[in-house]
């Protein structure tokens, strides 16, 4: 394995574990969906160093990582208009509130 | 006569029709409803006569066989055991059929499913989702006695679960959605047992190989063909289980409970008494006709039938419960103030008549016993038939708030101590001939028990008297205002269920001669 | 010859049954003419079975048997059904028939008013079907079928009136009491049914089968033992007897015709048709004799105390019931044939009496004999016949009675000395309660107060009293010493009987006694009416038969009461209670597994990420590095 891919690896676990403490511990829902985009844009990064200098290169790495940018933004997009139909109801955009589902 | 008339699918898919019918029926004319519900389920009971009408007498063992393959499960080939084989896979077969026991069963359940239909006029709100519910429980129990393959069998008995709990849950009384869940659970739990029962039943007597040609196809079937077969003449071949003595007793044991909470067997019955003053009356009807009808035919089809052998050995413990039933339910049915109530423990101590006389293992007492599940279940509809018109009436089944109904409803007074009378075995009505031949039967092995047992005869007539006669007999309470007597359509199935409950009174080899076809088997195998 | 009308018999039950189905189904309708369908029935029924009586004394035809009737297969034993027609039950047919018929013309007039009318001539077709079947029965099964049929009719027409509380409960009470003893009736059967060779239970294999000694004699002596308790419960024997002057509280008739004449004597019919079983267990027939005398004597002492005029008679039924038990009880032939000799005469006087007794509460609407006090003395018909019943009852010469119970006696006398002596005391006390009844009915010294006005029954009721008035008179002249008529007949032995004047002397003289104490006590002027309830201990004992139900209460009923709360609380608490706490433990370890469920998506991470990560490191260790190609 050359050690460019393993410095990207590298760089893309650190990003997901920030994005996953992110995602698992802030308290606000917003931060958690950048969070979320953060570990996102990290499994891209895998996918394009792979693509690039994995033990087969192709393109299709990078056409996937094309498609999950494209994902990403229509779930933040979505994630938010949640986050905004939800405030207006409840005033609140702490993720501790969202408890709904309990009862 | 028949010919090549699928009769026994026609019989089980009949229900459909009513069930299309009233799909396309607007869910506010209850009347017409009503109507065209009663006129559907009279063709179930057409089919149903003609089928027993054309039964064979002289024919043993099962007629008017289909069979197809209906379910098949691929299993992994590649085990060291199993190589060799073309094909390895679970095989289960719509496989029906009917011997005299089964034939008199769907009788049964067409005519009560009819009457039942009847009796519906009882019924208040959301009379077209009602019909439904009951249709798809019709084509559920139909299916349990004429199913020839466990798998089969298995769908169709827990196809009945589904319409009951609604039927119990929407349209019984105030407590119906506790009672609903609670018969949903209990029963949840005896179809547990019985799928294990079954899997192990598969896996030890259903192995077959078919040769075609050069190959060999391996399968676990759920036939009772097969079953039966390998139970009798051993399998011979390397089924993943062997059929041991133990494995046997286990089976049995397994099944006893699965049936046992169906029939129900002491101390399994609390949930069927929640039924029986929950539910509305046609599901009563039914519930106490039918449906407890098929733990019994479940213990006799699978149990007594599958491993007579074993369970002569352990008739004793049969009988000792039976005997623990019938008491029972007699002394609970003897203190009780709600009519309702005293029914469904006078329904446990008779179930435990059958009991008795499945314990006696020989032929009257076998006898005796179908006679009890078919004549149990005309007298229960017609007593359950009978409250239900005295409660739109009066408002209540409390024997503490009721008496002298004789005055204002003469009819239905007088049915009511009529239908007691079967249920104390009145001779000429049809509970005598079961409860004759089962504690008959019973007296050659166990005389003590059958004496113990007869002791249940005497605590039945206390019970139902007690019962009745306060309802009818005495100063007039609990009627407030003018009630009037009987509705032509509510007469009707009353009439019909006394007809019949005299008919096998007083000529009995009309059911007689088709359990000797279905008994033939098993009392040439115990040596009679 | 080939008997003639036999093959007809099943005619006979015929014309009931139509009725009863007739009534049944168009009652309503048919009020008014419900008396006449009844009674042409009953009319019917008897041409029949005088036909086929007067046949068999005419000529000498063999026995009539059919069973043809398929009833059920069962395996092993097929249950054919059918009729048989004999000498005793051509006899018995004759008496339930004409005693039928002249209760049916009596009841048009007794029941008139009554808006059940229908329902009651319904009963009452039901009843004779019932009966009559039970008589024509081919075998032990179907005896048993038409014994029950024949138990139900009478628990109906007992709770006829079905309002009154009292009703109520005495129909209640015999039909269990009389269960009791069916039951044993019905394990008898079944002991027959694995015992007989061929499992038949026809009373003709049962006679061959006792002839040929194929059944042992302990088997023999349970199956009397338990055929006897049978015929116990519905012939009110002692212990079994209390529930018949309860039934009293049906209508008069009802308690002429079942309650005296034909269905309890049924108990007495059955032992009679299976006599070769209890010949073969000499012990049981000893436990008949003695049962039979103790409740002859038993239920003389109470019914001398009654005050009801309905529980007078009913008490004198079960102690003249008791005496042909006791004569069956001996065990002889000719004692066979005097026990049913007496059946036959007491079915006419006892019919009789009732009828009398159900014309004075028909016209007076009083049944408490202190306080009709006399003054039945107006309705002459009535008086006497009731007087010419009541001698008859007495046993005094010339009535039917004193042949019947002669024969009795000079059975008695021939088996034990003791017994005779019981038997003369019983007669004495037979005929004081029974002049103590008609004189506190009929004297005329008793009723200085009442200024009588009491009409006469209608003739539909005094013209039956008059024919049995007639029958009571000379029935008993078909059996007498030296012309022991029926009982060759009837047995088809031929007796040497001899004319036993000392006994016959000593009966009429004990008779005789009781009939002046009778006077002496009750029959001259001023007397007081007895009052049970303030008199001595004594008597409040005797009155309330030894408190023989109030023994029962407490060593059967209140038990089973008790047994039953006791398993209600079992039923709702620990079985239910053992459900419920199943349900409860898994609905807590629910709640416990709910509290994961806190609704906190992060939290649901964190688990699944830890799970992950356990998941990857076990991997990681049970299939090692090269599972992840690392390396």
């Amino acid at each position: 394995m050359s050690g460019i891919l393993t410095s990207y690896l590298t760089l893309a676990a650190i990003l997901f574990c920030i994005g996953l403490y992110g995602a698992l511990s802030k308290r606000n829902a917003v931060i958690v969906l950048l969070s979320i985009e953060l570990m996102l844009a990290a499994v891209s990064l895998n996918l394009i160093a792979f693509a690039k200098y994995g033990m087969n290169p192709s393109i299709t790495g990078q056409i996937f990582s094309l498609f999950i940018i494209t994902v990403a933004a229509a779930e933040a997009a979505v994630g938010v208009a949640l986050l905004i139909a939800y405030f207006r109801n409840k005033g609140s955009s702490d993720v501790t509130d969202m408890d709904d589902l309990k009862q | 006569m028949l010919g090549n008339i699928p009769i026994l699918s026609l019989l089980l898919f009949s229900p459909l029709l009513g069930i299309v019918v009233l799909l396309f029926m607007p869910a506010n004319k209850g009347n017409w409803i009503k109507k065209a519900a009663i006129a559907a389920s009279l063709l179930p009971l057409l089919l149903a006569l003609w089928l027993f009408a054309s039964m064979d007498h002289d024919h043993q063992g099962f007629q008017f066989e289909e069979q197809a393959l209906w379910v098949e499960i691929p299993l992994d080939g590649s085990a060291s055991s199993m190589q060799g084989y073309a094909e390895y896979a679970y095989q289960f077969y719509y496989h029906l059929g009917v011997d005299g026991m089964s034939a008199s069963l769907l009788l049964l359940t067409a005519l009560l499913t009819f009457l039942a239909a009847m009796a519906a006029v009882h019924v208040k709100k959301r009379w077209k989702a009602f019909y439904i519910w009951l249709f798809i429980l019709e084509i559920g129990m139909l299916g349990v006695f004429m199913a020839r393959d466990l798998f089969l069998f298995f769908v169709c008995f827990e196809l009945t679960l589904v319409p009951a709990y609604f039927l119990i849950s929407i349209w019984g009384m105030s407590e119906r959605v506790k009672t609903a869940n609670r018969f949903l659970i209990y029963n949840g739990i005896g179809s547990a047992f019985m799928l294990f029962a079954f899997i192990l039943l598969i896996h030890a007597c259903g192995f077959h190989v078919v040769e075609q040609g050069q190959q060999q196809f391996a399968y676990y079937s759920g036939s009772l063909d097969i079953v039966m077969s390998h139970v009798f003449e051993g399998s011979g071949q390397s089924a993943s289980l062997v059929l041991t003595e133990g494995l046997k007793t286990a089976i049995i044991l397994l099944l006893l409970i699965a049936f046992g909470i169906k029939l129900p067997l002491f101390p399994f019955h609390t949930w069927m008494l929640h039924v029986h003053k929950e539910a509305p009356v046609p599901v009563v009807m039914l519930h106490a006709g039918v449906m407890l009808k098929m733990g019994a035919y479940g213990i006799i089809r699978f149990i007594v039938f599958l491993f007579p052998d074993r369970v002569s050995e352990m008739s004793l413990l049969i009988a000792v419960l039976g005997l623990i039933n019938l008491l029972y339910g007699a002394v609970l049915a003897f203190v009780q103030t709600e009519f309702r109530l005293l029914l469904a423990y006078a329904s446990i101590s008779h179930m435990g008549i059958v009991m008795l006389g499945l314990a006696s293992f020989n032929a009257s007492g076998l006898t005796g016993a179908l006679f009890q599940l078919i004549s149990h279940g005309l007298i229960s509809a017609l007593l359950f038939l009978i409250i239900g018109s005295i409660y739109e009436r009066t408002g209540t089944t409390s024997i503490d708030q009721l008496g002298g109904l004789a005055k204002p409803m003469p009819f239905i007074s007088g049915m009511l101590l009529a239908a007691g009378l079967a249920l104390l075995g009145l001779p000429g009505m049809s509970g005598f001939v079961g409860e004759f031949l089962a504690f008959a039967g019973l007296f050659k092995p166990y005389p003590l028990l059958a004496v113990a047992a007869a002791l249940g005869i005497i605590l039945t007539a206390a019970y139902v008297l007690r019962g009745i006669m306060a309802l009818t007999h005495g100063p007039l309470r609990g009627a407030a205002g003018k009630i009037r007597d009987a509705r032509f359509v509510e007469a009707v199935p009353m009439i019909v269920l006394m007809a019949f409950i005299l008919l096998l009174g007083v000529y009995p080899a009309v059911l007689g001669d088709l359990f000797q076809i279905s008994l033939y088997q098993i009392v040439t195998q115990i040596g009679g | 010859m080939e008997s003639v009308y036999s093959p007809y018999a099943w005619l006979i039950l015929l014309f009931p049954f139509v009725a009863f189905v007739l009534l049944i189904a168009f009652g309503r309708q048919l009020h008014r003419l419900s008396p006449w369908i009844g009674t042409f029935a009953a009319f019917a029924s008897f041409v029949i079975a005088a036909l086929l009586f007067g046949e068999r004394i005419a000529y000498d035809v063999p026995d009539y048997s059919w069973a043809e009737f398929r009833w059920l297969n069962a395996g092993e034993a097929s249950f054919q059904f059918g009729f048989e027609v004999n000498a005793l039950t051509a006899f018995m047919l004759f008496i339930v028939a004409l005693v039928a018929l002249a209760v049916n013309v009596y009841s048009a007039g007794y029941m008139k008013s009554d808006e059940r009318l229908s329902a009651f001539y319904c009963y009452l077709a039901l009843f004779s079907f019932a009966m009559l079947g039970l008589v024509l029965s081919e075998n032990l099964l179907q005896l048993f079928i038409f014994w029950e049929l024949v138990g139900v009719s009478s628990f109906l027409l007992i709770g006829f009136w079905f309002v009154k509380p009292e009703a109520k409960a005495a129909a209640k009470k015999a039909f269990i009491i009389t269960r009791i003893g069916d039951v044993a009736l019905f394990i008898a059967i079944w002991v027959l049914f694995w015992r007989m060779p061929g499992h038949g239970l026809g009373f003709t294999s049962i006679h061959n089968a006792f002839h040929t000694n194929v059944i042992s004699a302990e088997a023999a002596s349970w199956i009397a033992l338990l055929i006897f308790i049978g015929a116990m419960g519905k012939s009110a024997q002692f212990p079994l007897f209390t529930w018949l002057p309860d039934a009293m509280t049906g209508p008069t008739p009802i308690s002429a015709l079942i309650h005296a004449a034909t269905m309890v004597a049924a108990g007495v019919f059955l032992v009679a048709r299976t006599y070769d079983v209890f010949l073969a267990a000499p012990a049981v027939l000893d436990a008949v004799l003695w049962i039979g005398i103790i409740t002859a004597l038993l239920a003389a002492v109470i019914a001398a105390v009654q005050t009801d005029v309905k529980r007078v008679l009913a008490f004198s039924t079960v102690s003249q019931l008791g005496f042909m038990m006791t004569a069956l009880g001996v065990g002889t032939w000719a004692a066979y044939a005097s026990g049913l000799f007496h059946l036959h005469t007491h079915a006419f006087f006892k019919a009789l009496l009732f009828l009398g007794a159900g014309s004075i509460i028909h016209v007076l609407g009083e049944q408490d004999i202190g306080r009709i006090n006399g003054a039945g003395h107006t309705m002459r018909i009535t008086k006497w016949t009731f007087a010419v019943g009541a001698l008859a009852l007495s046993g005094l010469f010339p009535f039917a009675g004193f042949w019947s119970k002669e024969a009795i006696l000079a059975e008695v006398w021939n088996r034990s000395v003791t017994l005779f002596a019981v038997s003369i005391v019983l007669t004495a006390l037979t005929a004081f309660y029974m002049s103590r009844l008609y004189f506190y009915l009929f004297s005329k010294n008793r009723s200085r107060q009442t200024s009588s006005s009491a009409k006469e029954s209608p003739w539909t009721m005094t013209i039956p009293m008059i024919g049995l008035a007639v029958l009571s008179v000379t029935a008993g002249l078909i059996h007498m010493p030296h012309l022991p008529w029926l009982g060759e007949w009837l047995t088809g032995l031929s007796f040497d009987t001899d004319l036993h004047v000392m006994i016959m002397i000593a009966s009429n003289l004990s008779a005789l006694i009781g009939i002046g104490i009778g006077y002496l006590l009750y029959g001259r002027t001023g007397q007081q009416a007895e009052d049970a309830a303030s008199s001595s201990r004594w008597r409040r004992l005797i009155y309330h038969q030894f408190y023989i139900d109030d023994i029962y209460a407490w060593l059967f009923v209140k038990p089973l009461r008790g047994a039953g709360l006791l398993l209600r609380w079992f039923d709702r608490v620990m079985i239910s209670g053992a459900v419920h706490g199943t349900a409860a433990l898994i609905s807590a370890v629910g709640r416990g597994a709910a509290r994961l469920q806190h609704g906190q998506l992060q939290g649901y991470g964190l688990v699944f990420l830890i799970g992950a990560v356990i998941l990857a490191a076990i991997l990681f260790m049970v299939a090692g590095r090269s599972y992840f190609h690392v390396g």
